[in-house]
């Protein structure tokens, strides 16, 4: 007979720190291939716009390869392919954890890109042309004109991502990383009770990302007022 | 040996084996494509009903199933389900999980398409005598399909490219075949490499489709 409850009173206490423990470890790979994903999303959105055509064609293209791929291969391919194709140079830095932020990163650079190009161009062209006709330089411009209006059309878009991004952590498992998946996949066959664990990890999992959801909702509905 | 030179020896057998696992990614991601079609409708509609009970158990589902990873869905459905005395297939485990985790998303969609269309056109329908399973058949959602359709294009690429988890629960589709064959071969770089290529083969014509639908939905309105 299959009785829950009675198998959380038997082990909880036994799972739910090791859990945590590694749960750690997830929120550590979020937020590192989080900035990440902002530095390489601003950087290929301004060279969306660049009016350089090569730099544009070079960033769409780039965009559009790695949005067309399961994040699941980008991770393998960001982090078995490098050290096959350029087996003379220094691999020992290149860790697990390593690897699955820099493929998390890029997956999440691509997508942000595509929001803060949205963002800027949602501005109207004539802000950056009053702008300039006031006397300020290009970058000025951006600085004080731009990215402060952006930022606010982009930060509900930002912070979905954001959530899906706690979650395709999970993907790391696969390579090897050990964060939450990984270890919640090692107790749950060591302990023949993958129902017990595995729901349990859902439940830690949705702790961390309902928060978020709600603290999105909020902020779409405050800006929505202020608009 | 060099990158090109065993493209060259063993491209050819590297791809006809990953092709292999083409016709199980392409049934898992149509499979749970429909899957999530008829169950999010369901979902969408329990979510606008009238009855209190149905509308938070229904919104609930979509926050757990939102709020999860579908990696972790999958092994509750195939490593969990056994617990408690069902023990689905692999192909079922997976079109299962990514179909009731594709539902979540779906019934959203399907939700901002209907309330596109304005209340009126349901009570001018209702007006007429038709019952409300009726009008929402024959009138409500015709009209929102098309504002439905660009969403429901880039939500099934976003599915496509998850069936590249399920063999994470023994499909044995593309990314599986790829890792049995770096374990085979050991040459990690041309077989990844190569099943990025077989995804984006798929995807790319897919996304550029989805674009072109969007395009037209702007022109209309």
């Amino acid at each position: 007979m299959f009785d829950l409850p009675q198998i959380y009173a038997e082990n909880i206490q036994r799972w739910l720190p090791e859990l945590l423990y590694y749960s750690l470890t997830t929120l550590k790979i979020a937020l590192v291939s989080f900035i990440l994903a902002i530095v390489i999303g601003v950087f290929l959105a301004l060279l969306r716009i660049s009016s350089v055509r090569s730099l544009r064609l070079f960033a769409t293209g780039f965009i559009e390869i790695i949005r067309g791929l399961p994040i699941v291969v980008l991770l393998y391919i960001v982090y078995f392919v490098p050290p096959q194709l350029f087996p003379e140079l220094d691999w020992r830095w290149f860790s697990d954890f390593t690897g699955a932020v820099i493929g998390l990163g890029l997956h999440g650079g691509a997508i942000l890109a595509e929001v803060f190009r949205s963002g800027i161009e949602a501005l109207h062209k004539g802000q950056r042309e009053a702008a300039l006709t006031l006397g300020m330089t290009p970058t000025q411009s951006m600085t004080y004109i731009i990215f402060p209006q952006a930022t606010r059309i982009v930060l509900p878009p930002v912070a979905n991502y954001a959530i899906g991004l706690l979650k395709d952590t999970s993907l790391c498992s696969l390579i090897g990383v050990n964060e939450l998946m990984n270890d919640a996949k090692g107790i749950a066959f060591a302990d023949y009770q993958p129902m017990a664990v595995f729901v349990l990890v859902a439940a830690i999992y949705f702790a961390m990302s309902y928060p978020l959801s709600l603290a999105v909702r909020h902020l779409e509905l405050k800006l929505n007022i202020s608009r | 040996m060099g990158f090109w030179q065993i493209i060259n020896e063993k491209g050819w057998y590297f791809l006809t084996s990953l092709l292999g696992g083409w016709p199980a990614t392409v049934t898992v991601a149509v499979g749970s494509l429909v899957f999530a079609l008829f169950i999010g409708l369901i979902i969408a509609l329990l979510r606008l009903s009238n009855w209190r009970v149905l509308r938070i158990l229904s919104t609930a589902y979509v926050e757990i199933f939102r709020g999860t990873p579908a990696l972790v869905q999958l092994f509750v459905i195939y490593f969990g389900l056994p617990d408690v005395g069902l023990e689905p297939s692999p192909f079922q485990a997976a079109i299962i999980g990514l179909g009731l985790n594709g539902a979540a998303y779906m019934s959203e969609i399907y939700r901002a398409g209907i309330e596109s269309i304005h209340r009126g056109q349901m009570e001018a329908a209702l007006t007429l005598g038709m019952t409300p399973i009726r009008a929402m058949r024959y009138v409500v959602l015709p009209q929102a399909l098309r504002t439905m359709l660009p969403p429901i294009t880039s939500f099934a690429i976003v599915l496509l490219k998850d069936t590249s988890l399920v063999f994470a629960v023994g499909v044995v589709e593309i990314m599986a075949l790829t890792r049995n064959l770096v374990t085979e071969t050991l040459q990690s770089a041309p077989i990844y490499i190569m099943a990025g290529l077989l995804y984006l083969c798929m995807t790319i014509p897919l996304s550029r489709f989805a674009a072109r639908l969007e395009r037209q939905r702007q022109a209309w309105q």
